[in-house]
């Protein structure tokens, strides 16, 4: 039995990337960094392997396994491919960063690798952009990094955003403040993740209308808002309350036409979340555009006071790129062999894409469309070819 | 799509397409007078036994409906295929696409998920003692976890249908399937032994779709609601 492997064929989730979505992909990581380049934010580049003890320590347990890892043959430790970016980033601030004053603001692109895709992102190796704002608690720093990703979403081309806010804190809160046992808040957290009604009404005892209410009360911000201050809450959930209501004032504020809604009950994904979160959307795009929100840089993942309260965002550029128009048709100039070098330079000074020709060709048209060019130089002079 | 609603498409303030995934056969009748309530009509095709037609619009400018199986409905709805659905939680536990939503218990097609096996083997059978059995069913998943849970490792052969035979002609000995009255089990000398869950169905939603058209498609999960609330009242 012959059971070569095809050379075309790649391990499952890894695709070659062509022109032009290559490049198309390039420009869009490029102005999204250009847009939190605009607002302070440093880009910061982490290297793609690190020690496994490290890059999984904290925060990134929740991605130990979907993390790749390699033995070093230098220093006889386990390595691991970074499944994510953001515990990098929260890495550098919180150790060679440590002198620069707070609130750090930094920002990465990079490619991250998983060992499994999900059922929505069957992709194991993709490209993540984000920020990170370091060291503050204002609500004005989760506004600030919620507008920033709609805006640089916006300048990609995105349209139809929408914003889903939570707090994956309220939920857990309310059913220690409702003494539920961990075992059916469990399962009620499950239940709550799909908006399984019938499944919230048989798991949340006493939490249950609550429960039901909150999630009846998910929806547009205004809306959810409004319904979330007219609830009696236990006092627990004050903090979260009022926090959840700033920012959607402050979001409001700056970004007055951005589609918000509120999930009071939403959770999952957001495990290691200390605080407020957020979900990017576009309509009509499968899955999540991206998502972040609060917790603790160099925090050690038990501890909800170790670290520095931060939060951030990242966009996951697979689902960017679907939501984004596609890349635009570009011009390319033929230029026949033998065209002068310096005549090549001032065109391409003056923004033209050339293409040269490296033989003389007997039809200098049929071969510039051959080599997919728009244009041909005629006499000096660039010609549209029909 | 007719040519005039194919204009109406591309005209600016057109109603986005919404479509509406349901299941073919017995929970279709159940749900008919509760679409109607909610004010969704169909177009006649739908209700033509000889139509070959897979889509079909409404009364409800951009709102169509697709017919398929009752798996592929939650599919079509986790996938962003289908903007809402109707599906058991049969089918929802056996998937769990997290990208699904069940915001509506619609209380129609009621039925239990059961492990079944023959009655001859029933007398002499004590189920603490097993370690590894063997069913049949559609539901390879949630059978898996059930057994799991209770540290039973489950071998599942996946059948389409006609599950009842599977131990009457020697292929294995349990099975685990749908019971509503327990009568077909019964004509096949079969007994119920455990109880997996119950079923009904549930108004499902696309996740997205929720967060990026809260209102058009939270009202259709409210409106449904008031029908339910209304039926229970």
């Amino acid at each position: 039995m012959n059971d070569a492997i095809h050379r075309a064929l790649l391990p499952a989730g890894l695709p070659d990337l062509l022109p032009p979505d290559a490049g198309h992909e390039a420009a869009i990581v490029e102005r999204l960094m250009a847009a939190f380049g605009r607002s302070g934010y440093e880009r910061v580049k982490p290297p793609l392997i690190e020690f496994e003890s490290t890059m999984l320590s904290g925060s990134g347990q929740a991605l130990a396994t979907e993390t790749f890892r390699v033995m070093d043959p230098i220093s006889q430790s386990m390595l691991a491919l970074r499944p994510d970016i953001t515990l990098q980033v929260a890495r550098i601030a919180t150790t060679r960063l440590t002198r620069r004053p707070r609130p750090l603001r930094l920002s990465y692109g990079g490619q991250v690798v998983r060992t499994r895709g999900s059922h929505m992102r069957p992709e194991r190796q993709f490209g993540q952009v984000g920020v990170e704002l370091i060291g503050t608690l204002a609500p004005e720093a989760d506004a600030e990094v919620v507008v920033l990703a709609a805006e640089a979403l916006q300048a990609a081309g995105v349209p139809h955003l929408s914003v889903d806010l939570n707090v994956a804190t309220l939920v857990p809160t309310l059913c220690r403040a409702l003494n539920l046992p961990e075992e059916d808040s469990a399962r009620l957290r499950s239940a709550l993740d799909r908006k399984d009604a019938a499944g919230v009404a048989a798991v949340g005892g006493p939490a249950a209308a609550l429960m039901g209410r909150l999630m009846a009360a998910s929806g547009p911000a205004a809306r959810a808002v409004a319904a979330l201050s007219a609830l009696e809450l236990p006092e627990a959930a004050e903090a979260d309350r009022r926090r959840l209501t700033e920012v959607v004032r402050l979001v409001k504020e700056a970004a007055p036409s951005l589609m918000l809604t509120v999930d009071l009950v939403e959770h999952r994904g957001f495990e290691y979340h200390t605080g407020l979160g957020f979900t990017f959307f576009a309509r009509g795009t499968r899955g999540e555009l991206g998502r972040g929100g609060r917790y603790r840089a160099g925090g050690d993942g038990r501890d909800p006071l170790s670290g520095e309260p931060s939060t951030g965002f990242t966009l996951y550029l697979d689902t960017v790129l679907r939501a984004a128009p596609g890349p635009q048709p570009t011009t390319r100039l033929f230029l026949p062999h033998g065209t002068d070098p310096g005549e090549g330079r001032r065109l391409r000074e003056a923004g033209w894409t050339t293409v040269a020709g490296l033989e003389p060709a007997s039809d200098a048209g049929a071969e510039a469309r051959r080599q997919r060019c728009t244009h041909l130089l005629v006499a000096g002079e660039p010609v549209a070819l029909d | 799509m007719t040519p005039m609603r194919q204009a109406a498409a591309g005209a600016p303030d057109a109603p986005e397409p919404l479509v509406l995934a349901l299941p073919k056969g017995r929970i279709l009748d159940e749900l008919r007078p509760l679409m109607e309530a909610a004010g969704i009509h169909p177009e006649p095709a739908f209700d033509d036994p000889g139509s070959r037609a897979l889509r079909f619009s409404t009364n409800v400018p951009g709102l169509s409906i697709i017919r398929v199986r009752s798996f592929d409905v939650a599919t079509f709805v986790a996938f962003g295929a289908a903007h809402l659905g109707v599906a058991g939680n049969d089918v929802l536990m056996e998937f769990d696409y997290p990208e699904i939503y069940a915001p509506l218990d619609l209380k129609i097609g009621k039925c239990r998920l059961a492990v079944a096996e023959p009655a001859t083997l029933v007398e002499g059978d004590d189920p603490t003692r097993w370690s590894h059995v063997r069913v049949a069913t559609k539901y390879p998943e949630v059978t898996k976890r059930h057994f799991a849970a209770r540290g039973v490792q489950a071998e599942c052969i996946k059948l389409n249908g006609a599950m009842e035979l599977a131990p009457t002609l020697g292929l294995c000995r349990r099975i685990v399937d749908l019971v509503s009255t327990g009568s077909t089990l019964r004509a096949n000398g079969l007994l119920e032994i455990e109880h997996i869950a119950d079923v009904s169905s549930r108004l499902v939603v696309n996740r997205a779709a929720l967060k990026t058209r809260p209102d058009e498609i939270g009202g259709w999960i409210e409106k449904f609601r008031e029908v339910i609330d209304g039926i229970q009242a």
